[in-house]
């Protein structure tokens, strides 16, 4: 269970990151005002374009970022004030996250698995379902530095959910991976769902969010443009196609996107 | 506690089981210090023995018969090609002679006055004239100058037998006799050199060994995104800051221990050449209780080192930027282990031990002379603790700040 209450995240800007967005204001309104709720059972997609926010609001809910204003609370812990709690209950994985590339996929794992408390019992028990859903027996003892882009993101999946934990936040989880690889990632994404758990993803592929989320927000400069199942949005915007409600919504909330 | 050793243990494991790190944080010092200090003992070695086996070129000019004599019993006499020239030979050579000494080809001239015995046994008292040995080198030779300081003992003795010759009674001359007693402290003897020496080495090693590694286990861990993997899962960040620092600490001690290994088996090896230094550590012997001192000591300064580099580099961006922050910090450490060699006798007070790394120099100082007091012990040891502590709770508070991690 994850629910966002008018989260607000500003970023301060240095010298450089103000050249690079070419604006001469001295903060960022990351996500502006923005609140859902992600429900045990089902999976949430946040779609956007790049620069919308998602990544921003995930790392909010993963309590790496502190909001500016507003709340998330995970599990009915507040991410500022239970922070450990809330780490001890989710499973993140985003791009800018790496597993230390000179440790195997192995060790990496069965560090996490100690962290989060579990007996060995536990974690071989657990590394022989993961590592054989995700195909990893045949690398586990190799150096994540000589591992594929893909390789490395099945391993990386496999690390965070070590602990099988109750709230999964995947930050765009099929980017650079082959469709076989990116299928297993989404059919896992649905056993999970299944089992129960919350799950929440970004993602800017509209066919992946059609496909794989049975409630999506679009965000669209850090504010919520619209939310509901595919049938809602289409309803909403007088459309049967994800990509023309997107392209109607964001023409209404005209964003200067980067 | 239980999460503290894990993260201590990957820290550990992720330098020993890199062959590369373990190469350059062990191995290459050693080779380093070893090759370091036996090319400057044989060099040295090799310097002194040569000047000494050398053959003195050497130009008399006017030798009388007694300082021929005793030209040729001296020390000087045993190694010297010696010309004896008369007055106008040297005159019609004189111009090529000192251009030899000059260039180095010949060592020494010595001029004696024309009529030395004359002008010697007429002297009858004050206003008489006084005869003349004129003796040419080079100082900036190293044979030359050999030459004239052993030559100089030969012309001592030669002006005491001719002493002797003009008063026929040598111990009217004697004034008193000079005789040598000397006490020292036991445990000062020889440790003089080192007790100087020490704190500077020790610092040194210590700080630019645990900046080798832990920059990047901080900065460069920031720079990469892994560190941000620890601080997504349920760690207290204190406990990641503490087992990072003590892990990097005990690696940064095992480098040090292997550079002083080294460096003190490199220096016994070069035997007498570097007298000063070799003795000065041959004569050492640390009690228990010093062992002690100095070993509480070195390892909290170890962890004072890593958590300082520790709290800098995590201030910035990246690897490049961090060894900007660092490189003021090292200075500090080198000026504060270099004003312990200025110490006068004084002794000093308990404010000055208060003063983190300098109060931690001159403790470390003292110990190696058995000259530290109890309570300036403790006061340098528990400012340098309190001032660790404080340091890892910054440390994991700059862990918790998304400003600082995440440049947010
Ligand atoms: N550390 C930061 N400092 C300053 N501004 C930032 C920082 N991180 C992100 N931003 C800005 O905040 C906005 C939202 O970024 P965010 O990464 O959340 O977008 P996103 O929706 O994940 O985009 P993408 O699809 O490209 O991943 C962007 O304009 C970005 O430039
Ligand atoms: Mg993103």
């Amino acid at each position: 269970m994850i629910s966002v209450n008018n989260l607000t995240k500003v970023y301060k800007l240095t010298a450089s990151k103000m050249k690079e967005l070419r604006t001469t204001e001295n903060t960022k309104i990351a996500v502006n005002k923005l609140s859902f709720e992600a429900k045990p059972g089902e999976i949430y997609g946040l779609l956007g374009p790049n620069g919308a926010g998602k990544t921003t609001t995930l790392r909010c809910i993963a309590t790496i970022l502190k909001p500016t204003e507003g709340s998330v609370r995970v599990n009915g812990f507040d991410t500022v004030k239970e922070g450990e709690k809330v780490r001890g209950s989710i499973a993140f994985l985003t791009n800018e996250i790496k597993l230390d590339a000179h440790f195997t996929t192995d060790y990496m794992f069965r560090f996490f698995g100690r962290i989060h408390g579990m007996t060995e019992e536990q974690i071989d028990k657990r590394r022989d379902e993961l590592f054989t859903r995700f195909d990893i027996h045949s690398f586990a003892g190799k150096k994540i530095e000589e591992l594929s882009t893909g390789m490395k993101q099945r391993a990386a999946i496999a690390v965070t959910l070590v602990h099988d934990p109750e709230v999964v936040i995947f930050d765009e989880p099929t980017s650079g991976l082959d469709i076989l690889t990116a299928r297993t990632v989404t059919d896992y994404l649905k056993e999970l769902k299944e089992a129960g758990k919350t799950v929440v993803v970004s993602t800017h592929i509209m066919s992946e969010a059609e496909k794989l989320c049975d409630r999506i927000g679009i965000i669209i400069n850090g504010k919520k443009v619209i939310e509901g199942t595919l049938a809602d949005i289409y309803e909403q915007t007088h459309t049967d196609d994800l990509e023309d409600a997107f392209f109607e919504l964001y023409k209404e909330n005209g964003g200067d996107v980067k | 506690m239980k999460n503290l050793i894990l993260v201590l243990k990957k820290e550990l494991y992720r330098v020993f089981s890199d062959r590369k790190l373990i190469i350059s944080l062990f191995i290459v010092p050693a080779i380093l210090m070893f090759a370091i200090y036996s090319l400057i003992g044989t060099l040295a070695k090799s310097m002194n023995s040569d000047i000494e086996s050398h053959t003195s070129k050497t130009y008399i000019v006017n030798a009388t018969d007694m300082l021929e004599k005793v030209v040729k019993d001296s020390e000087f006499g045993k190694n010297a090609d010696i010309k004896y020239l008369s007055d106008s030979e040297y005159a019609s050579q004189k111009t090529d002679l000192e251009e030899q000494i000059r260039n180095g080809d010949a060592d020494l001239i010595v001029v004696v006055q024309k009529d030395f015995d004359s002008v010697f046994s007429a002297y009858k008292g004050q206003g008489d004239a006084i005869p003349n040995i004129n003796i040419v080198f080079n100082s900036t030779e190293n044979y030359s100058q050999q030459a004239y300081s052993v030559f100089s003992n030969a012309l001592n003795d030669y002006r005491t037998k001719l002493l002797g010759s003009r008063i026929g009674n040598l111990e009217q001359l004697t004034v008193f006799n000079q005789t040598e007693t000397e006490i020292v402290k036991e445990s000062k003897a020889g440790t003089q050199f080192i007790a100087m020496m020490l704190p500077y080495m020790i610092m040194i090693m210590l700080f630019s060994g645990a900046m080798s590694i832990s920059v990047d286990a901080f900065a460069g861990e920031k720079e990469r995104g892994t560190l941000a993997s620890m601080l997504v899962s349920p760690i207290r960040r204190t406990d990641i800051a503490m087992g990072k620092v003590i892990a990097l600490a005990i690696i940064a001690a095992l480098s040090s221990i292997v550079y002083a290994v080294s460096m003190i088996i490199s220096m016994s090896t070069m035997g007498g050449s570097m007298s000063g230094m070799s003795s000065g550590f041959g004569a050492v012997h640390f009690d228990i209780m010093q062992i002690v001192q100095l070993g509480l000591m070195l390892i909290v300064l170890d962890y004072f080192f890593v958590v300082v580099i520790a709290v800098l580099s995590s201030f910035a961006k990246d690897t490049k930027s961090a060894s900007t922050f660092v490189t003021p910090a090292y200075m500090v450490v080198l000026v504060s282990a270099l004003l312990t060699m200025f110490q006068s006798g004084a002794k000093n007070t308990l404010v000055k031990y208060a003063i983190p790394l300098y109060g931690n120099a001159i403790a470390i100082q003292d110990i190696t002379t058995g000259d530290i007091q109890p309570v300036n012990f403790f006061v340098s040891l528990g400012v340098t603790v309190l001032v660790s502590a404080i340091l890892t709770g910054v440390l994991a508070k700059i862990f918790d700040s998304d400003k600082l991690m995440f440049n947010a």
